[in-house]
């Protein structure tokens, strides 16, 4: 490392320091109120019976495991990865593979699916983690394209349809836990497992960032090198965190194919991973609620202000404002908000 | 392999070279990854397109670098100059959503459908090199960017405001310090990069079709580029996309498969074999 390369990582106005006291009281206080969510939001489909809206919050629902991966990595390293929709992707493709081509119950195929997707971020993650900054960056683009463009070519045409796109195909009489094709794609029937997936991988993420793991994590964030001379291996819990955000990035594919019935090529390409990363971004990675949180205005946005094709005209702006003017995101923001209200209580 | 291969390789290596040479320049003075490059190039060549309607070709390509130009000067004011502070990654994300209204601005202005561009008349024929008959316009594309090369690298190295923009490339601090204005080189740089977008834009918008997408299709690679050759290193971008252009080309012809693949595996190669790029002179 040379001594300009602290300007190329992420500190301070991105990601704020926190001091976190590892207190088991906390973690058991966060795990219930991960619970609480997790039971109150199986409620959701009775209360928002409009198809429509209940599919597009399913559709977020789904796309927030995506950026609630590019989130932990970003908040707990420092790095912002454009290749996550990689293994969103490639898992999708995976379950529709194993169930069309394969013949595999859903079960089956989806616990491939995230199988093959981690699979693919730890074969990513050995040659990328070493990286820092634009290095990163770079490589977990390169990397994700050229998955892109081998899903395409003509030769791929039996796995991934190629430009077409994969449509799944089950035999008659399968089911996932119960429900048949037809409620797969039935938004209110398929949420709970679209849901308890986001909360509990939330959850795993939220206890690994507050253990001694997560720790060492920011460590290496902050200061590489100090922690390598530390004694410390820096490669491995590099790897190990982008494989287990890779996994939730996986599930969420997994889930996604299943729900879509269709996967289309673009799942790959350079516009999804790019809109995760400002959903996320947009969100803020302060706290494990901010990708979230970005996911579903984004998914909002696309639904509601996407006139004419607009919407990236829209998320460029949002993504320059945010970016410009509060760097911690929505979340980030409503932080400082929160930390200045209570500050002048106290006075 | 014919030497018509050899030649479109050329002129694709051209194209990446001017495109790649002023992404370089910004990359190596503010480290700032410009994701915006792709649309700046998109949007010189279908200013290209309405001039050349209008007037003409030789036209547009004195036009549209000036126009470019001084869309760097607005983004070197507004961004780069009060922004520099931040981090590089939090800056090169704010030129990615830049990129994204450049984009949509085009399609409302000129919409979505692909426009063609004619050459001039005196380039639209054949000419006989090494025994092939070839198009006039992509000998002139080679001729015109290798012409362009020679010229900047003979700049950098000659005159004095090359020597500030080296002095500011290799280290900001060091030569703000030792009495170069940063502020105006910075200037310099980024509406002269901009300008070389325009122009790269204007020399392919006869020789591919103009969509949308055009810029990101290149943007990658061009970044791809600019880390092979090494960050800063202006010479390094320029060789590396003369080679990727015809690598890329060559292999198209044995595997078409494999040539698609070409450019994010040289990357890949490079930056773990040498993580500063080819021409990289700062190893970390």
């Amino acid at each position: 490392m040379t001594t300009t390369a602290p300007a190329d990582d992420i500190t301070g106005e991105m990601v704020e320091p926190v001091v976190i006291k590892r207190r088991p009281g906390r973690m058991l206080f966060g795990l219930g109120v991960g619970i609480a969510v997790l039971l109150v939001g199986l409620a959701i489909p009775y209360v928002l019976t409009d198809t429509y809206r209940m599919s597009l919050v399913l559709d977020a629902t789904i796309l927030s495991m995506l950026a609630l991966g590019i989130g932990f990595l970003a908040r707990h390293l420092g790095m912002i990865s454009l290749g996550h929709g990689a293994f969103f992707g490639v898992s999708a493709y995976a379950v529709g593979v194993g169930i069309t081509n394969w013949g595999w119950s859903p079960l089956t195929a989806v616990g491939f699916g995230i199988l093959v997707g981690s699979a693919t971020a730890l074969l990513m993650g050995v040659l990328v983690v070493r990286a820092s900054g634009f290095g990163f960056l770079m490589l977990t683009l390169a990397l994700s394209q050229a998955l892109y463009q081998l899903s395409v070519q003509i030769s791929a045409r039996p796995w991934t349809g190629a430009h077409d796109g994969k449509l799944i195909a089950y035999e008659p009489d399968m089911t996932f836990l119960g429900l048949t094709q037809a409620d797969l794609i039935n938004p209110g029937l398929y949420w709970p497992f679209a849901w308890s997936a986001l909360v509990i991988s939330g959850i795993v993420l939220w206890m690994v960032g507050r253990s001694k793991f997560g720790t060492t994590l920011e460590g290496i964030r902050e200061n590489e090198e100090r922690m390598r001379f530390s004694g410390y291996n820096t490669f491995l819990p590099r790897l190990v965190a982008f494989v287990l955000s890779g996994a939730v990035a996986s599930l969420g594919g997994a889930l996604f194919a299943l729900n879509a019935g269709y996967i289309s090529p673009q799942i790959l390409g350079f516009t999804q991973a790019g809109d995760s990363l400002i959903a996320a971004l947009i969100g803020g990675f302060g706290i494990i609620l901010g990708p979230v949180l970005g996911t579903f205005l984004f998914v909002y946005a696309q639904a509601n202000f996407n006139f004419g094709g607009n919407l990236h005209l829209l998320t460029g702006i949002a993504l320059i404002v945010v970016l410009v003017f509060m760097p911690g995101g929505i979340t980030g923001a409503l932080q400082k908000l929160s930390r200045r209200i209570r500050g002048k209580e106290r006075r | 392999m014919n030497a018509a291969q050899v030649l479109n390789g050329l002129a694709l290596g051209s194209l990446l070279m001017v495109l790649s040479s002023g992404l370089a320049m910004i990359y190596g003075l503010r480290g700032v990854a410009n994701f915006a490059h792709g649309a700046l190039y998109m949007s010189g060549a279908y200013i290209a397109y309405s001039v050349s309607d209008r007037m003409s070709f030789g036209a547009a390509i004195v036009i549209v670098p000036l126009a470019l130009a001084v869309i760097g000067v607005v983004l070197e004011l507004c961004f780069f100059r009060p922004l520099q502070h931040r981090s590089h990654i939090e800056l090169g994300l704010i030129t990615f959503g830049l990129a994204l209204i450049v984009e949509r601005v085009v399609i409302l202005v000129w919409g979505e459908k692909t426009l063609r561009v004619v050459p001039p008349e005196f380039l639209q024929g054949t000419s006989t090199v090494f025994g092939v008959e070839y198009p006039s316009y992509r000998l002139a594309i080679i001729v015109i960017a290798l012409a362009l090369a020679a010229g900047l690298i003979l700049w950098l190295r000659l005159s004095t405001v090359g020597l500030h923009i080296r002095a500011a490339s290799q280290d900001i601090e060091t030569a703000s310090i030792m009495g170069i204005n940063v502020d105006k080189v910075s200037l310099i740089v980024v509406s002269l990069g901009s300008a070389l977008a325009g122009l790269a834009g204007t020399l392919a918008a006869p020789y591919i079709a103009l969509d949308p997408g055009m810029g990101n299709a290149f943007l990658i690679t061009v970044l791809i580029v600019v880390v092979v050759g090494g960050i800063g290193s202006i010479a390094g971008a320029m060789i590396a996309g003369m080679g990727l252009g015809l690598i890329q080309t060559l292999s198209t012809v044995w595997s078409p498969s494999f040539a698609v693949l070409v450019p994010y595996l040289a990357l890949t190669i490079v930056l773990l074999w040498r993580p500063t790029g080819l021409a990289g002179k700062r190893i970390s």
